[in-house]
């Protein structure tokens, strides 16, 4: 389970930054008091256009950024006071991950094992179950750097799930790939989901979320402006399809004056 | 932990070949390089210059006592082809167009002046700027007015030894390794410094600029791994790399000498082989060490900071002129290890390691250049580990 209850995330900005936005102020706020919950077993879609504040969340969440502000609860446990605990439980992808080109699958694996602790034995049997689920027995002694893209997200899947995480955090993670590989993606999420792991991804394709997720939280410049199951978002529609009534809710907030 | 992040860095960074190349090849082929051509150059010209016959204008009267002397030069002394001229108007034009390597000048005087026991004037003109020409030259004039003193000795019957008021046995305490220790030595920590430095730097900047760039870093930073493990792990590659650079010139050097024998003056390989004992490469790594850490304390900061590996680059080359150029101030002869030396960084291990070449290195300064470096090496380590776990600088 993730719970994040008043969640703000500051960043304080440098000289070069404040002239590239045109202000003055020393802080932007990136995560403005947001809060959420993610059950297990269930697909919670985080979205929001370009800069709304997904990545900034997501990195929270994962630990690796500190909040300004607001608590994290992942699995039980506190992730801002004892967060190296927390990483035990979060298995993380975004579609900018890169893997190290010079090693090979196998090194790969082998070393994220090691760093979250995988006896042996569990890791064997881990390593086994995953590469004959994503097919990659044929390249695993192959460098990264000389593999497809397709090889390459399966090494990333694989690496994320190999300490069999409770929590995945996905961060547009098909992002930059062609639909068939993409589908690798969408399956991963959707066996999480079946094995009764807490899901939480980031997207702005429409077609995905009402594909896979559950239950939704809409952000934008930083705020909450929408969070609740994919059926009520549904049935309280006032657009005929998603995607217009995700443009309809950020143009809303957009013309609404905070005062 | 430390070292299963440090065994798989290093692993990565052996597998690229611009590292590999910058921290292994170049540093081995450099010592039989510089020496081979050294040693080639050196010996051709000095047996071209031996061997060169030179064109001697001569204006003046075809018969006096010097021209028959010079006539007479035995070959020893370089070959020579004598041609006589008529006047002097040409003779700068014809040297400086290298038609003539020397001219000599002897005014018609000189026979009757030379007979009044008088210094007799003799002209000689010649290009600076043609290597070893003046050289032969003096030589020349040396022998003749040598046997042109003994001549005189005999006619006025003076004793030669009653014109030599002193008899000076200079006596030099220094041992030929104390001086080569002193006088070049600095050649050698020098070259070490400078591929500690390159060494470090392919490394640090692909290790933490390379991993932001790569996209990599932020997976590393959701392990449950201590971010302070993962610096160090990093950082223990960055240090081993500059090392391994300076051992591979160590090796080069090894190489030039044993394998290649570059060098045949055989009582400067004595010592050389002296010098080059197991005792010296053990307190030579000793002082490199807290170097290195201290040279990686300095870029890694950089590497955090810079989101490009050209960016990174950028900076850090520069930063080789800051760092490594002050070492060429322990080439000068005459600036030797002292207190204020010894707290001086970079300067103070090419003056420590000179020390140690000619066997002259003193325990009290040794203590003050290490204890300089390891105090500056666990301040640039505490700037990287700040640097390393701020925010902004980990992820792009």
């Amino acid at each position: 389970m993730i719970k994040v209850e008043n969640l703000s995330k500051e960043f304080t900005l440098t000289k070069q930054q404040r002239k590239e936005y045109a202000t003055t102020t020393n802080k932007a706020i990136a995560v403005n008091d947001i809060s959420f919950e993610c059950q297990p077993g269930k697909v919670f879609s985080l979205l929001g256009p370009n800069g709304a504040g997904k990545t900034t969340t997501l990195r929270m969440l994962s630990t690796i950024f500190k909040p300004t502000n607001g608590s994290i609860n992942i699995a039980g446990i506190d992730a801002i006071k004892y967060a190296q605990e927390a990483r035990k439980k979060i298995g993380f992808l975004t579609g900018s991950t890169g893997l190290y080109a010079r090693l090979t699958p196998n090194e790969v694996i082998a070393y994220f094992a090691q760093l979250y602790g995988i006896p042996k034995a569990d890791y064997q049997a881990r390593r086994e179950h995953l590469y004959s689920l994503l097919d990659m027995h044929d390249f695993q002694n192959k460098r990264i750097g000389k593999l497809s893209t397709g090889m390459k997200q399966k090494v990333s899947i694989c690496r994320t799930m190999i300490h069999d995480p409770e929590v995945v955090i996905f961060d547009e993670p098909t992002s930059g790939l062609d639909v068939i590989t993409a589908e690798n993606i969408i399956k991963l999420i959707q066996d999480c989901k079946i094995q009764g792991k807490t899901v939480i991804f980031s997207s702005h394709i429409m077609s995905e979320v009402d594909l896979l997720c559950d239950d939704l939280a809409i952000i934008h410049k930083g705020n909450l402006l929408y969070s609740g199951s994919m059926s009520d978002f549904r049935s309280n529609m006032k657009e005929s399809n998603i995607t217009a009534e995700f443009i309809r809710i950020v143009h809303e907030s957009q013309n609404t004056v905070v005062l | 932990m430390i070292f299963k992040i440090f065994k798989k860095e290093l692993k990565d960074t052996l597998r690229d070949r611009r590292t590999l190349i910058m921290m292994l090849v170049i540093p081995v082929l450099i010592f039989p390089i510089i020496l081979n051509v050294f040693v080639g150059i050196s010996a051709s010209f000095t047996e071209e210059v031996a061997q060169k016959s030179l064109k001697i204008g001569v204006v003046g009267s075809e018969q006096n006592y010097f021209i028959d002397k010079f006539i007479a030069l035995p070959e020893q002394l370089g070959k020579k082809e004598i041609i006589f001229l008529t006047d002097t108007s040409q003779l700068n034009k014809l040297i400086q167009e290298d038609s003539l390597d020397l001219a000599l000048v002897i005014p018609s005087s000189f026979d009757s002046t030379f007979a009044k026991l008088k210094p007799a004037e003799i002209n000689l003109i010649y290009d600076a700027t043609d290597v070893g020409i003046d050289e032969r030259a003096r030589n020349y004039v040396q022998h003749i007015e040598g046997i042109a003193k003994q001549e005189r000795y005999i006619d006025l019957q003076i004793d030669e030894t009653k014109l030599m008021p002193f008899q000076v046995n200079y006596v030099n305490v220094a041992s030929k390794k104390e001086m080569i220790g002193k006088l070049v030595g600095g050649i050698l920590p020098y070259v070490f410094i400078a591929f500690g430095f390159i060494g470090c730097m392919y490394p640090a900047i692909d290790l933490f600029t390379g991993e932001k760039e790569r996209g990599t870093i932020e997976t590393l930073l959701t392990t449950p791994v201590k971010r302070w493990h993962i610096l160090f792990g990093k950082m223990g590659v960055v240090v081993i790399s500059g090392l391994l650079a300076a051992s591979a010139a160590l090796l080069g050097l090894f190489l030039s000498i044993e394998v290649f024998d570059l060098v045949e003056n055989e009582e400067l390989l004595n010592i050389i082989h002296e010098v080059l004992s197991f005792e010296f490469v053990i307190m030579l790594f000793a002082l490199l060490f807290p170097l290195t850490v201290f040279f990686a304390g300095v870029m890694i900061p950089i590497a955090v900071y810079t989101k490009s590996f050209k960016e990174a680059q950028s900076i850090i080359t520069p930063l080789n002129i800051v760092m490594v150029l002050p070492a060429m101030i322990g080439f000068f002869p005459g600036i030797e290890l002292d207190p204020v030396t010894a707290a001086i960084p970079v300067i103070n291990i090419v003056l420590a390691t000179k020390e140690l070449i000619a066997g002259t290195l003193e325990f009290q300064l040794l203590l003050i250049s290490f204890s300089v470096m390891v105090t500056l090496a666990i301040m640039a380590v505490l700037v990287s580990y700040k640097q390393f776990d701020k925010e902004s600088n980990i992820v792009i």
